[in-house]
């Protein structure tokens, strides 16, 4: 019974270590490899084109990344069409930002939809991650 | 033994009687039944609040909320996908408080028992009190860029977020107090 539980732990250990958000950045890494050989790793640059770049999005509209968030990371935002305020995607102004990874997947995924009408690839999440934590 | 029945019977005797009182209270006072704190609410707050206002379920029947919670994908055209835990917390919050699942009094219940028993509205706005209620704002004071849209209840009606659409909370940006 007690080894049960000790081994029950290790793996609730082990899944919580699984679940950092530098973890993901990890398993993002490895995905990108898979999908492409000549991948180098993560490039500020690469994510800094996909935020700032506009496209027709979910609604029809023209938009990017900075049309919500602004074109300063430490600034907070504003959802344009609901009026809703966002907090500063910066994680020097919002140290909160970037620490829970369950939030992390969730928003990449939406706003990806919402932006680009589909889900980004490990190599664009983890490029545009690697800019907006780094600004 | 004695003691604690007592105890147990006052105690139980007080409870109701304070229940009855907030009651009377709220109704009178035109408050909405708001009832449930907690994790789901607070979940529920934060999940769909992130985006807009966590407009109180009370104001839409279970089946809206079944059917918004069946079209998250493409929720009022933004991708609104939960994940599997949240959404059967959140779904079960927004049944369980629904406009038909319990009494509703004040505004917020005037709203839910005017949907014709036919219709299956996602937008709150779209109801026939809501739109009575509104039908006398221009234009202009909901498309000025400090309200943007008619579902931003929280940019003229300043306590929304606690229930409280009573007239006297009414402060429209740039305009003002509302008198009917």
């Amino acid at each position: 019974m007690k080894k049960t539980m000790i081994v029950l732990a290790l793996i609730a250990g082990t899944s919580l270590y699984g679940k950092t958000v530098d973890a993901y950045i990890n398993q993002l890494a490895a995905e990108a490899k898979q999908q492409n050989s000549a991948f180098q790793g993560f490039s500020a640059q690469r994510g800094k084109d996909i935020y700032f770049s506009k496209h027709i999005g979910k609604r029809g509209k023209e938009v990017s990344c900075a049309s919500c968030h602004t074109d300063n990371l430490r600034q907070g935002g504003e959802n344009i069409f609901t009026g809703k305020k966002i907090k500063p995607l910066s994680p020097s102004v919002n140290p909160k930002r970037f620490t829970d990874v369950k939030k992390v997947k969730k928003w990449l995924r939406r706003n990806f939809k919402d932006v680009y009408k589909r889900e980004g690839t490990a190599q664009e999440k983890g490029d545009v991650l690697l800019f907006m934590r780094s600004n | 033994m004695k003691t604690i029945t007592y105890t147990l019977t006052l105690a139980a005797a007080l409870l109701a009687g304070n229940m009855l009182y907030a009651d009377d209270e709220r109704y009178e006072r035109g408050k909405p039944y708001m009832t449930e704190t907690g994790k789901a609410a607070t979940l529920y707050k934060t999940e769909c609040g992130a985006c807009h206002m966590a407009y109180q379920p009370e104001f839409l029947p279970k089946r809206s909320w079944k059917k918004m919670m069946q079209t998250l994908e493409n929720h009022f055209k933004t991708d609104a996908t939960l994940e599997k835990e949240e959404y059967a917390t959140i779904q079960a919050y927004l049944l369980r408080n629904a406009s038909d699942a319990k009494p509703v009094f004040g505004d917020i219940g005037k709203i839910g028992r005017k949907i014709p028993a036919d219709q299956t509205p996602l937008r709150i706005s779209e109801t026939p009190y809501f739109k009575k209620e509104h039908r006398e704002i221009p234009k202009r004071m909901i498309l000025q860029k400090e309200v943007k849209s008619i579902a931003n209840c929280a940019a003229c009606h300043t306590k929304a977020e606690q229930g409280n659409y009573s007239e006297h909370t009414i402060f429209i940006p740039n305009y003002g107090k509302w008198d009917d």
